[in-house]
């Protein structure tokens, strides 16, 4: 009798199970976004190799020219370059340096693409990344950012070989002896 | 007898049955009260009592010739919300003459460093930054400017809301709150009896139900827990609640959380939370910037954000702002001059433009989640470091908006339903950075992010894989004479496919650089199923592509679908000289003592043929030049390739392209899927083209690969030719060595010096 005639249990049992189910919803709200499936693998075993190894073409001895600035209309693009670093990238490879020293490799990482906003094809810059992941112990980003730098630095004969240096100190790194030993021998190399 | 004990024994049934409602009552009573409180105390805990991430965009670098002329420089500091003054009296404060600037700058916190105020003087002009030095004349080499502050974020519930923190509100505010809402918010205990009282008064006086006599505490309890119905179970529950509230929490904290969740409109399918996002969605700037007429239209809307609704209803808000001042007038809040002042000002609704990017947030968040673990990002007090360009954010929403406008009035069935809307992401290629994000025609709000889940035919956007898959097979370059010509092909299913052009005309014989510029439909298909269509998904694959497209044949014109995100990312390996840069909006995320979370740094990963990349790309520069997208190459005068797409029957118009330093693609269609009436060239195109155009772009320049040396033909017949010769001649890239056929009388010089080139190129630009 006292059950079937409490309104009070029955409110309870209302905003009992209005509380709870507020308090599920709250807890059970869907994410907003899916989480992502985990990245499969890069795709850099599907690439072909030799692709994105320049071949030896002969190193013709070109006259240097300066790095060419931006252009409106493009001119023919000039066989060799000689790329530097402007003064505002230059003192941000500095910093970067100087924070590696320290030991404070995000902060390196975080002025080095800082540098890339202002010169994002400068092989220069990607030269420091790479090295920068070499220090990092990421051996995989550190050739990637090398085989850019060489790709982009292709016409320049220093840029390139310092970049193939790094790439070779890198694939040793790897254990691809064999590959560091062939990019040594390139005869743009020496 | 029988009687009496019957008597007797009834008050004792009545007494025991009395006694146990009362136990149960009160114990049920009780365990509501008790109920309530958990559900108030876990409401709170989980959603409003932690300091948001604070989300910024990338700094300005400026520096030597920084394409940042002087009055960009002011658009900045004005941004940043610095002051004109005396330099010299305080942080953030500026002087201008002319091209010179005096910068007293604030403490800030960089990814990498805490700069404590610093003075610089900085020369600007109309090309861009000229020098800069500190206040004692040493030269700098660069200098970064504050972060814009773009949103205060929940990283794990992502919502769209701004949330203010204390600081942010300003005291005006809480003071017109207090005196419309509740005057004795700070005495009472959540429930304010005499207003109640007064309420009831009011309304037995009136009839009915005018007036609710709600404390702020009560309201916000309202607005988390319960619906609107007027009833008195509800309103016991609110108060119980109420009281509760007050009895966890302190005064500061349930106005905090009152200012950052009471509902003040609607925006279709979205409730407008809180006065941080009321004041970018009615007015389109930050709510400390708010005058006491704008500030009064908020804090009057909180009593019918649908009824007193600014943008539906201008004269009711009015009425109701204006009724609000003159009550602000009569407690003395406001003086009679700025009540009269502020009565007469218009509501002073947003005007377009930039501000609030709710997109390019949506995006963060999604970056967030994938890049790092939510357990770091539950944390209080974080500051996320994004990639955002304001400046080139600014320039795609003005250029969505503006060609909408002008596309509403030719587009098809544009009164068939909802109305046209667009899309536009910009990144930089080579370090995978995203600049801007546009989600849609209101750039302010965030409904459907179509920029990121809009999945749609990409048109002929697909072209360029099936000649990359093409060139890196090695058996193909850009002079190669390719068949445009009909054919049928038998489906699985039995139906018969017969592809057309566009213009239902057939080309023949047509070297391959023609086939991809004028994006020949007939050709490209007996391209695509010679290479075989697994191969060519292969490559969209290994440019980005997170899925296997369905392998129809029909896929070579693109009916596969893609979302502007993916579309992007497969043009960034392109752009980027067939490297894949993983695109990213964050930057690093600091925690509350600045030091940086585990974080994802730039990648990159060979995804193709730098070669044949370069051919491609080299190609698709014809189709700026002389193809389908000649209109981007007749107004921006810069070297880049690009790709018009549309989808069948006209219901996608997309553009992709690239420069040296940007990336971008822009979409326009109908949510519905209706027929536009729009090809690539005349709805997406240009709507990138207007975007494109506001930005510093640099020429597609990069150095030719080693394997390949650039060569002239005739566009026309693919043989090779020189610019003296024919007013057809296209430079396009072909593997070194490779033998042309030369028209008669004309052939090209096994090699040519650098000087021959120059002036064959001048001379085609002479003529």
């Amino acid at each position: 009798m006292v059950r079937k005639n409490s309104p009070l249990i029955n409110a309870l049992r209302r905003s009992g199970g209005t509380a709870l189910l507020l308090i599920l919803a709250a807890c059970a709200a869907p994410p907003p976004y899916q989480m992502p499936a985990p990245k499969a693998e890069p795709v850099v075993a599907a690439a072909p190799k030799e692709a994105t190894l320049p071949p030896p073409p002969p190193a013709p001895a070109q006259p240097v020219q300066e790095a060419p600035k931006p252009v409106q209309k493009e001119a023919a693009e000039p066989p060799s370059r000689a790329f530097k670093l402007g003064p505002a990238t230059q003192a941000l490879v500095n910093q970067a340096r100087g924070q590696v020293t320290k030991g404070q490799l995000p902060g390196a990482s975080a002025t080095l693409d800082r540098a890339l906003r202002i010169e994002p094809q400068n092989p220069l810059l990607w030269i420091e990344v790479a090295r920068l992941r070499l220090t990092e112990g990421d051996t995989k980003q550190a050739e990637n950012c090398a085989r850019r730098a060489l790709l982009l630095g292709s016409t320049d004969v220093s840029v390139r070989q310092t970049a193939g240096h790094l790439l070779a100190d890198i694939l040793r790194a790897l254990h691809r002896d064999d590959d560091a030993k062939d990019l040594e021998d390139q005869p743009w190399m020496n | 007898m029988t009687t009496t004990r019957t008597v007797w024994m009834l008050p004792r049934k009545v007494l025991y049955a009395l006694g146990g409602i009362i136990l149960i009552a009160a114990l049920g009573l009780l365990g509501w009260v008790f109920y309530l409180d958990g559900v108030v105390q876990h409401e709170f805990k989980g959603r409003l009592w932690s300091v948001p991430a604070r989300v910024y965009a990338a700094p300005t670098d400026l520096y030597v010739g920084a394409t940042v002329t002087a009055d960009d420089l002011d658009t900045e500091l004005r941004r940043l919300h610095y002051r004109i003054g005396d330099p010299g009296s305080g942080p953030g404060i500026y002087r201008r003459k002319g091209g010179d600037f005096e910068i007293n700058t604030r403490r800030v916190r960089f990814v990498d460093e805490m700069r404590a105020p610093v003075r610089i003087r900085v020369h600007a002009n109309a090309e861009g930054i000229a020098g800069i030095e500190s206040a004692d004349g040493t030269e700098l080499p660069l200098f970064r400017l504050d972060p814009l502050l773009i949103g205060s974020v929940f990283p794990v519930h992502g919502e769209d809301r701004i949330v203010l923190t204390p600081n942010d509100v300003p005291e005006m505010l809480v003071t017109f709150l207090k005196t419309i809402e509740d005057r004795r918010f700070d005495e009472h205990n959540g429930v304010d009896l005499r207003s109640i009282l007064r309420a009831i008064w009011a309304d037995v006086r009136a009839g009915h139900m005018v007036q609710g006599g709600s404390t702020l505490t009560q309201q916000l309890v309202k607005n988390y827990f319960l619906t609107d119905e007027r009833t008195f179970g509800r309103k016991l529950k609110e108060a119980v609640m109420a009281m509760r509230l007050e009895a966890h929490y302190t005064k500061e904290e349930i106005l905090i959380a009152y200012l950052n969740e009471i509902d003040l409109g609607q925006d279709g399918e979205r409730a407008i939370h809180g006065f941080g996002l009321g004041s970018e969605y009615y007015f389109g700037k930050p709510i400390d910037e708010l005058e006491p007429a704008e500030m009064a239209l908020l804090v009057g809307l909180v009593k019918g954000p649908s009824w007193y609704d600014p943008l539906k209803h201008p004269d009711r808000a009015r009425t109701r702002r204006n009724l609000v001042l003159k009550e602000l007038g009569e407690a003395k809040v406001l003086d009679a001059a700025a009540v009269t002042r502020a009565q007469a000002q218009p509501l002073g609704l947003r005007p377009a433009g930039a501000g609030y990017v709710p997109a390019f947030l949506d995006l963060v968040r999604r970056h967030l989640k994938r890049d790092y673990a939510e357990a770091d990002l539950a944390a209080a007090g974080l500051s996320i470091y994004t990639t955002l360009d304001p400046h080139a954010q600014a320039a795609a929403e003005r250029a969505v908006t503006n060609q909408l406008k002008r596309l509403d009035t030719i587009a098809h069935n544009r009164s068939k339903g909802a109305p046209l809307e667009a899309a536009m992401i910009i990144a930089e290629p080579t370090s995978g950075q995203v600049l801007a994000v546009v989600g849609g025609r209101d750039t302010r709000f965030l409904g459907f992010n179509r920029a990121l889940d809009a999945r749609r035919s990409i048109g002929s956007l697909v072209k360029p894989a099936v000649y990359l898959t093409a060139l890196e097979t090695g058996r193909y370059n850009a002079a190669t004479i390719l068949l445009d010509a009909p054919l049928e092909l038998k489906l699985p299913d039995g139906q018969v496919w017969a592809p057309q052009n566009y213009t239902h005309e057939v080309f023949g014989s047509v070297p391959m650089v023609r086939a991809l510029s004028e994006s020949m439909n007939l050709a490209t298909v007996r391209l695509g199923l010679e290479l075989g269509l697994p191969a060519v998904a292969d490559t969209l694959q290994k440019l980005g592509l997170e899925r296997r497209p369905a392998l129809n044949p029909s896929m070579l014109l693109g009916t596969v679908e893609m979302t502007p995100l993916e579309v992007i990312q497969v043009y960034t390996a392109l752009a980027n000289g067939g490297f894949q840069s993983r695109l990213r909006s964050v930057q690093a995320v600091l925690d509350e003592d600045g030091k940086a979370l585990k974080s994802f740094k730039l990648e990159v990963t060979p995804a193709a043929s730098p070669a044949a990349v370069y051919e491609v790309s080299r190609m698709m520069t014809q189709v700026t030049e002389r193809g389908t997208g000649r209109a981007v190459g007749a107004r921006l005068h810069v070297t880049m390739p690009a790709k018009t797409g549309t989808s069948s029957d006209l219901r996608d118009s997309w553009f992709a392209g690239f420069t040296g330093s940007h990336v971008a693609v822009a979409w326009v269609g109908y949510d519905d899927n209706r027929p536009t009436g729009l090809t690539g060239a005349t709805g997406a195109l240009p709507v990138w083209l207007d975007a494109m155009s506001e930005l510093h772009l640099k020429a597609w320049q990069p150095d030719t690969p080693t394997e390949v040396e650039d060569r002239w033909i005739e566009f026309s017949s693919g043989l090779a030719t020189e610019p003296r010769c024919s007013a057809d001649a296209v430079l396009v890239g072909v593997p070194r060595g490779t033998t042309l056929t030369a028209r008669q009388g004309c052939g090209q010089p096994a090699s040519e010096s650098v000087v021959d080139r120059v002036k064959s190129w001048l001379e085609k630009t002479v003529h």
